[in-house]
């Protein structure tokens, strides 16, 4: 992985058309500006790791997978 | 009552005011907005997230608590204020919010989205999926057999 330090302004180019500013540094975060064409998705990764496993959970969630769960759940079903 | 029709549930009636209002969507979903959340004696503790504008589209969930019984809630400031709750303290589970994990299925077993839970204010019905901010939870949580799994615990007891 690239490195590159960078203060409170500066900027980065990624390609022709991505650009990096580091807009605020704070004591734990930093502000991070990005321009981008419209069409490129900027995203948190862990908002993509959520996006994806919504995907995966909606495609699981039928009434028949619903026994094997309870399996996994502490008590199980109750009767 | 409204009637819906459902995949999972055949058609179910419901009364307007217990849907559940997601004002951003879930993450994928994001023109998704309303929501049941539905319980059947039988499949306690999961709670089936239906959605009102897709009768395809459920997510199976169960109450943070049943896979974690000490998971530690805490919302980005923009979440809280989505749902219409105080950003200075996180919310107390059971008593200010139903906290839900969404469950998927792998080829290894069952996981649990601990990273993003889904949060309700009880008083509003408002709700978000709150992707943890600097979360060390993670989005697979797996979950063991309940044979395996720690004795004793009590089932939950905030379902809607």
């Amino acid at each position: 992985m690239l490195m590159m330090s960078r203060r409170q302004g500066e900027t980065i180019l990624i390609g022709d058309d991505v650009e990096i500013v580091i807009a605020h540094i704070g004591r734990t975060r930093v502000k991070v500006g990005i321009r981008a064409p419209r069409e490129t998705t900027v995203i948190a990764r862990e908002v993509k790791l959520v996006r994806d496993e919504n995907v995966a959970a909606a495609g699981m969630a039928k009434e028949e997978n619903t026994p094997h769960l309870l399996k996994f759940l502490r008590g199980g079903p109750m009767r | 009552m409204p009637l819906f029709e459902t995949r999972n549930f055949g058609s179910i009636s419901f009364e307007p005011e217990t849907a559940l209002e997601f004002p951003r969507g879930l993450p994928a979903f994001e023109n998704c907005r309303q929501f049941l959340a539905l319980t059947l004696p039988e499949r306690e503790p999961l709670v089936f997230l239906q959605s009102l504008e897709d009768s395809g589209l459920c997510f199976i969930t169960v109450p943070v608590q049943v896979v974690d019984r000490d998971y530690k809630l805490r919302m980005a400031p923009e979440d809280l204020e989505l749902i219409g709750l105080p950003t200075g303290a996180p919310p107390r589970i059971g008593d200010q919010v139903l906290c839900l994990a969404v469950l998927s299925m792998r080829e290894d077993g069952p996981t649990a989205n601990l990273l993003a839970p889904i949060v309700v204010n009880l008083r509003s019905r408002h709700a978000v999926q709150a992707v943890a901010p600097e979360s060390s939870y993670s989005h697979q949580y797996p979950l063991m057999p309940a044979e395996a799994a720690h004795q004793g615990a009590e089932p939950c007891a905030c379902a809607v």
